[in-house]
């Protein structure tokens, strides 16, 4: 009964992802009834290019030792998902007989990394981490595999796998037409996630306190906040970390989430075309409050700080206040870890009440990592079987709450009373994550140079803070939306 | 065979085909291992005229496009100048500084001269890219040491690195933190390696310390010192891990050089093709002055071979 | 009359020396130091902490750290040994054999030092990919003679051209062959200079990045491409980071100090004459 109801909701959801299926691998796509493959040998050393029956079994029941005796190769980002993945490879291999070669890469280079190992065609690594904007660069480039085939298929699927139990705007977020300008939510699934991250207020319960100071619920309060506490500690802290690099990691986390909460967005489809918004009055307005909190609220090397010492000025006592993704605070606040573990307690969207805006408007911009096939992949069962176990519920239940991936995907997960007591001495993470996590989405226009746009994009604020390039937000913004609308002039719309 | 070496100029042609030959094939290894490397350099050139990139299934011929895009844009040009104020600055400050300390630790011939000429070098074995991030913790303003340092001068929030205005400088600094020990040791050497004759007579003289350092020491020192020159200059033209480990190329386009514009546009946006003029330019700046170099490094080597006699 | 003047000079010096002392030994210094602090003492800024080793602990014993440098040493030791022996003849040509076209030769040799990574990386991933070479010692070994012969060659070449033709006359006339005037005669004269290239090689091999990171990084890590790591991915441990760039740079140093005596006098003849 209940397996019929996720092949519905498969099915349905599914049916727009092969219908315009891009680049990756749409002709060897597993067939779509199990029952098409009983004539296919049985993959077991080596992967066929369709997914088949287990010939010990008969066709359509699913069994873990199908792929028995495969091999297959794993490159993962340094994380604390793939320390977990990494913890309970040998049950993985165990249960299925599978051997995994993982290998794993600083965060810092893994994306140069990934881009050369992908554009060589050569079939490695067979599943890989990546991210839902990467995703948008590599399902276009045709390195990914569509995975709801492979998820629709009883034969392929651990019955108990429940797909349906993803918190929707997660799994959502890895879905794409691949149609630029098409949001996310719509399309082929390219990646399942492994944990998720909201981008929120993190702030120093015992610093407020001593400044007599309320944690901030709007943007007006939080700008207040920050400015007060200018110097709270002596020369050099501050009240609010957030980051400024120049790359896409500064516009993603609290930025997009207060741009898309002031109701900016960032492209438009105009006549076929994508046509950068960045120029709106609301981006404008945003941008103009977001430089002046930089300015007053933030550290005086904003420019250089990514998350690394966003979150250690934080557990320093260096800044009262972070605005970026939930584990960079939740991190900190655990027992050892920094200076002010224990002090830390977790906020939502600031959302601007000048602009006319509630509690109702928070949007978090999410961040998921998550997994992928390489659509070029030899062992795409394998892989699979992979993907399907540390993205199952029991593998996930474990990493959400023992293996210190917090941020769950799974409903089930957040809504157990084992995840509720784990993270029960971060005060506020989990009304945060029960609060947001059905708005939290991805509110940037998908489309393949996301890197290249973002990171103008980021230059331009780097530009407002720190010099005198621009007379104003306004013209600032109007030359910045030239540049995205020139990086992206050669996508067409449908 | 040291006859021939000595006969070489007289008519080749008397000289045996094998021996004439044996130079060639001596050399001939060293030139394979490393010519491996002209096959990369020729599908570059054809790269840089398709619109190669990651994102593409395939890629075509698209002419002159990148180089016409490339040159026509302000990216290229701040890049050029971005990538010259670095390499010549950070060298020209790396060449004085290590001048300068080789010449102590030279004169100096006492126990601390004799303890830092092992020490002074250890920097360089501190990868750049490890050496830029415990710099960055060094010059944050809220947590680093040299801040607590120049609060006690009265200077507050330097901005190092976030400001447009000292990003170059700060690179810079930590560059020369770098390298500079490769300087002092090749300087160094140079100053061992003098010969005493010449300054024994110079002393008989009775020259001054400048003058002889301006007549004697100079000109014999020049061969090993446009070697120096001639690895650090290279080398610091193409440099980009320092920046782009401390700032990512910001604030703003304000540290882009051409190697990180080409490193950006290749790996990180995955356009392979319009990259590769950035690089290529570059790669002809920096022959063109290393043959400079090393036409003045012989012409010098011959002058101070005359002094030294 | 003139010893106030000389010594105040000879003092000036010295707090010369020492300034710069000061900036180039600081960071090392502090980076030691930052090894030794726990994560919640990492960020502050006084000399006053209670030491531990609980990072060392952790980069050491509890992570591959190990086998990172053990494949650095491989591929950094093995590319300096073939620089070396294919290197020394090739230097030895360029110094004694007049012949056609011998200033482009070494002027080409010189360039490949200065052939930009980003260039060449890329079309030697892919020619790599098809000769089986990725990811593998051999291929790194081989990528590194860019970084190493160049300045090998270059550095041995000044050593060879300074030493008499004379000396290889004389031992000829004696009826040594020319293997033996070369190893047990030529070899120990230009032995300083030999090893201090090669350390120089080393140290620049060590410290490559962007070929093993492309080239290589799945199987086989060196530790430049695998320190940044330490930082971590939950909260930055800069402590960690400060354990493996110490330890990193330990083979240097001890090669360093083996060779130290040699360093400054084996440079004194070779790079000088290049």
């Amino acid at each position: 009964m209940k397996k019929r109801l996720l092949a519905l909701t498969l099915g349905v959801s599914m049916t727009a992802g092969l219908l315009s299926g891009c680049g990756g691998g749409s002709n060897d796509t597993p067939a779509t009834t199990p029952a098409d493959n009983t004539t296919e040998a049985p993959a077991s050393d080596e992967g066929t290019d369709t997914p088949a029956a287990d010939n010990t079994a008969a066709a359509g029941e699913f069994n873990w030792k199908a792929y028995e005796g495969t091999q297959i190769d794993v490159l993962f980002s340094e994380h604390t998902y793939a320390d977990a993945v990494e913890a309970k490879l040998a049950d993985f291999e165990a249960l299925t007989g599978i051997k995994v070669n993982y290998s794993s890469m600083p965060e810092s280079n893994y994306f140069d990394k990934l881009n050369v190992e992908l554009s060589s065609h050569s079939g490695t690594p067979d599943v890989f981490m990546t991210g839902a904007y990467q995703s948008w660069e590599y399902a276009s480039a045709g390195n990914m595999e569509p995975l709801e085939n492979y998820i629709s298929d009883a034969s392929l699927t651990n019955p108990d796998y429940d797909y349906a139990d993803f918190i929707p705007g997660v799994i959502d977020a890895l879905k794409w037409d691949c149609v630029p300008g098409h949001k996310v939510g719509s399309g082929s699934q390219w990646a399942l996630p492994m944990g998720w991250e909201i981008n929120i207020l993190t702030y120093n319960k015992d610093v407020l306190a001593e400044n007599n100071l309320e944690a901030p619920k709007t943007a007006e309060e939080l700008l207040n906040v920050a400015k007060s506490l200018h110097e709270f500690n002596g020369s050099g802290t501050y009240g609010l970390a957030l980051r400024g690099t120049a790359d896409w990691g500064t516009i993603h986390p609290a930025y997009m989430s207060m741009y898309s909460t002031w109701g900016a967005k960032d492209f438009e489809v105009v006549d076929g075309k994508l046509v950068s918004q960045v120029d709106s009055p609301e981006a404008i307005a945003m941008t103009d409050y977001w430089v002046q909190l930089v300015k007053e609220g933030g550290a005086p090397q904003w420019s250089t700080y990514g998350w690394e010492l966003a979150g250690a000025d934080l557990g320093a006592r260096k800044a009262a206040m972070m605005w970026d993704a939930d584990r960079g605070g939740y991190t900190q606040n655990v027992a050892g870890a920094s200076a002010e573990a224990g002090n830390l307690a977790f906020g939502m969207i600031p959302y601007p009440e000048s602009a006319g805006k509630t509690e109702a408007d928070m949007k978090s911009n999410l961040w998921t990592w998550s997994m992928a096939m390489n659509a070029d992949s030899s062992k795409k069962e394998a892989a699979w079987y992979f993907m399907q176990y540390f993205t199952g519920p029991e593998f996930m239940l474990w990493s959400g709450t023992e293996g210190a991936c917090t941020d769950t995907p799974r409903q089930s997960v957040l809504e157990s009373e084992a995840y509720k007591a784990a993270v029960a001495d971060a005060e506020g993470y989990f009304e945060a994550f029960s609060t947001l996590k059905d708005t939290a989405s991805i509110f940037f226009t998908p489309h393949p140079y996301f890197s290249e746009t973002t990171t103008e994009w980021a230059k331009t604020l780097q530009d407002l803070v720190v010099s005198n390039k621009y007379s104003s937000t306004e013209e600032a913004m109007k030359q910045l939306k030239e540049t995205m609308d020139a990086i992206v002039s050669d996508l067409d719309v449908e | 065979m040291g006859k021939n070496n000595r006969n070489k100029a007289e008519d080749l042609n008397t000289v045996p085909f094998k021996t004439r030959v044996r130079p060639y094939l001596i050399v001939a290894p060293s030139l394979i291992i490393t010519i491996g490397i002209m096959i990369p350099f020729v599908m570059a050139i054809w790269f840089s005229l398709t619109n190669y990139s990651f994102k593409l299934p395939n890629h075509k011929f698209v002419g002159l496009k990148n180089w016409v895009d490339v040159l026509s844009s302000g990216t290229f040009w701040n890049a050029l100048l971005v990538s010259l104020l670095y390499g010549i600055i950070s060298t020209v400050v790396e060449m004085a500084i290590g001048m300068g300390v080789a010449i102590l630790l030279n004169n100096l011939n006492n126990k601390l001269s004799k303890i830092l000429r092992v020490l002074l070098v250890f920097p360089l074995m501190v990868a750049p890219v490890t050496a830029t991030i415990v710099w960055q913790l060094m010059l944050n303003s809220s947590v680093g040491i040299v801040e607590k340092l120049l609060n006690v001068f009265g200077i507050f929030n330097f901005p190092w690195a976030a400001s447009p205005n000292t990003a170059l400088m700060t690179v810079v600094m930590i560059d020369v933190w770098v390298n500079t020990a490769f300087i002092i040791l090749l300087v160094l050497a140079g100053l061992q390696s003098l010969p005493k004759s010449p300054f024994e007579s110079a002393k008989i003289d009775g020259g001054s310390a400048w003058f002889n350092f301006i007549n004697l020491t100079l000109p014999m020192l020049k061969p090993s010192l446009y070697i120096a020159l001639l690895f650090r200059l290279m080398a610091a033209l193409q440099e980009y891990a320092v920046i782009f480990a401390l700032t990512k190329g910001g604030p703003g386009d304000s540290l882009m050089s051409l190697s990180l514009t080409a490193y950006q546009t290749g790996f990180r946006f995955q356009k392979f093709g319009s990259a590769l003029p950035y690089i290529l330019v570059l790669w002809l700046i920096v022959n063109v002055a290393a043959k400079q170099i090393v036409k003045r490094q012989r012409a010098a080597q011959k002058q101070a071979a005359g002094l030294e006699e | 009359m003139n010893n106030g003047k000389k010594r105040l000079g000879y003092a000036v010096q010295n707090l010369l020396l020492i300034i710069y002392a000061v900036f180039a030994l600081f960071p090392l210094i502090w980076m030691f130091i930052i090894s030794l602090k726990s994560d919640t003492q990492v960020f502050t800024t006084t000399f006053v902490f209670t030491p531990t080793l609980s990072n060392y602990k952790e980069v050491l014993l509890r992570s591959d750290y190990v086998s990172y440098m053990i494949d650095s040493l491989i591929i950094s030791g093995g590319a300096v040994i073939v620089s070396v022996i294919v290197g020394v003849p090739a230097a030895y040509a360029l110094a004694r054999y007049n012949f056609h076209r011998k200033e482009d030769l070494a002027f080409q040799i010189l360039s490949f030092k200065f052939a930009p990574e980003i260039l060449v990386v890329l079309p030697l991933f892919m020619i790599y990919q098809k000769l089986g070479l990725y990811d593998s010692y051999l291929g790194l070994i081989w990528v590194y003679q860019l970084i190493s012969m160049p300045l090998l060659i270059w550095v041995v070449r000044g050593y060879f051209e300074d030493i008499s033709v004379e000396i290889e006359y004389a031992a000829q006339v004696d009826g040594y062959t020319w293997y033996q005037i070369f190893f047990k005669m030529l070899v120990p004269l230009i032995k300083p200079g030999l090893v201090s290239a090669a350390l120089l090689a080393f140290i620049f091999a060590w410290n490559s990045f962007t070929f093993p990171l492309i080239l290589a990084g799945r199987e086989i890590q060196p530790i430049t491409v695998a320190i940044t790591k330490y930082l971590g991915t939950d909260t930055a441990h800069y402590g960690q980071l400060a354990v493996a760039a110490t330890v990193s740079a330990v083979p240097a140093m001890i090669f360093a100090l083996c060779i130290q005596k040699h360093l400054v006098r084996g440079l004194s003849f070779g790079a000088v004459k290049g």
